[in-house]
């Protein structure tokens, strides 16, 4: 009986270990995102065929258009090579420039990303927000006034 | 006692909402949208939480074959269902606002929609597969072999390129100490929630355990007369 459940461990183990490390080859082979310099250091194995850019928004490169409903920007790394991308849709609400995007699309033949949609991503730094204190006075004093009246 | 942790529960989280909503400033990128955290942090929680001790009841009862082993498996592998569907919904939640999208295939939720649906074979099991100690071994099997997922679910974020951003909490700074990157205001308010949630799981556990005494004393009770 002891011996049944030792076999029984060490099989357990080994398809684990075996799931674990397909697991991690299927994901790493498949990555969710390319980074603009994997792309410009070959970009005819990326172009016209669906991918995802992850990587931050050029300061002072987003051009919105409202009435075409266009938002256009640059992605980057490091801020020396960029990559221009085009989406034809709603900027989202938390789009900031300096900020983590992951767009999806098809790099077309004159290098410009034509983005399907534009997420953007979050750091995993919070900070609190300047003016949440002040209104929270500002309320209270509000209400002490409204009762005193 | 199961009514103890129940009227703790309630208070904490009454008090818990309370000075979230009321006491605690917003988040400066998400506003208001980042108190989502304050559920959704802790339901992912209470999830590792409940399948550790699954896992932990599982190899329990595979080696001491006790059957108090297998209930707490049982009952524990419920309440996890329950808080990791709550964390993966209101993750959605969150990401709508916040990144533009419910769902992304990234790691971190694949690997956790894994999770969910591993423990979901492991309740369906439970429920239809002939009662003894048959379906206890090998439910005892999946929820060891399930378990493995959330070691790879908190590895997910550093191993692969994800939406999700990485973990906060276990941020470390230059020499190695833990560093949390949320300033104090945020993170009291989210210590405590998973303190209260904690709370909210062991009050289930009690009382989904005394739902199985009960049951148990009452077959036997019907099977006298």
């Amino acid at each position: 009986m002891k011996r049944r459940y030792i076999q029984f461990a060490i099989g357990g183990a080994i398809i684990a270990a075996i799931l674990i490390g397909v697991l991690y080859q299927g994901v790493q082979s498949t990555v969710f995102f390319h980074t603009p310099h994997e792309i410009l250091a070959s970009p005819e194995q990326f172009r016209n065929r669906t991918i995802r850019i992850g990587a931050l928004v050029e300061r002072e490169s987003t051009a919105w258009d409202p009435a075409a409903v266009q938002l256009r920007f640059k992605v980057t790394e490091d801020s020396r090579t960029f990559i221009p991308v085009v989406f034809n849709g709603v900027k989202p609400d938390m789009y900031r420039e300096g900020q983590g995007v992951v767009v999806e699309g098809q790099l077309d033949d004159q290098g410009v990303f034509q983005a399907t949609q534009v997420l953007v991503k979050h750091s995993e730094e919070y900070s609190v927000e300047k003016s949440s204190y002040a209104d929270k006075e500002n309320m209270y004093k509000t209400l002490v006034n409204a009762t005193e009246r | 006692m199961i009514a103890i942790f129940g009227l703790a529960s309630l208070l904490g989280s009454v008090l818990l909402g309370l000075w979230v909503f009321l006491f605690t400033p917003n988040d400066a990128l998400m506003g208001v949208t980042q108190k989502i955290m304050y559920i959704h942090v802790p339901s992912i929680w209470i999830t590792y939480l409940a399948f550790f001790i699954v896992f932990f009841s599982s190899v329990g009862y595979l080696w001491k074959r006790t059957e108090g082993f297998d209930q707490v498996a049982k009952s524990s592998a419920e309440i996890g269902v329950l808080f990791c569907g709550l964390g993966l919904i209101t993750g959605a939640i969150w990401g709508r606002p916040t990144w533009g999208t419910y769902w992304v295939w990234d790691a971190r939720l694949t690997t956790t929609l894994l999770l969910f649906l591993i423990y979901v074979g492991y309740v369906l099991l439970r429920a239809f597969a002939t009662a003894g100690e048959r379906q206890a071994r090998l439910a005892a099997v999946i929820g060891i072999i399930g378990f493995l997922d959330i070691p790879l679910i908190h590895v997910s974020v550093q191993w692969w390129r994800t939406l999700h951003q990485p973990s906060t909490m276990f941020k470390v700074g230059a020499a190695g100490e833990p560093k949390p990157a949320m300033p104090p205001e945020l993170l009291w308010p989210l210590l405590v929630a998973v303190v209260v949630m904690t709370l909210i799981y062991v009050f289930f556990l009690l009382w989904r355990l005394q739902i199985d005494a009960d049951e148990v004393a009452l077959e036997e009770r019907l099977a006298q007369e």
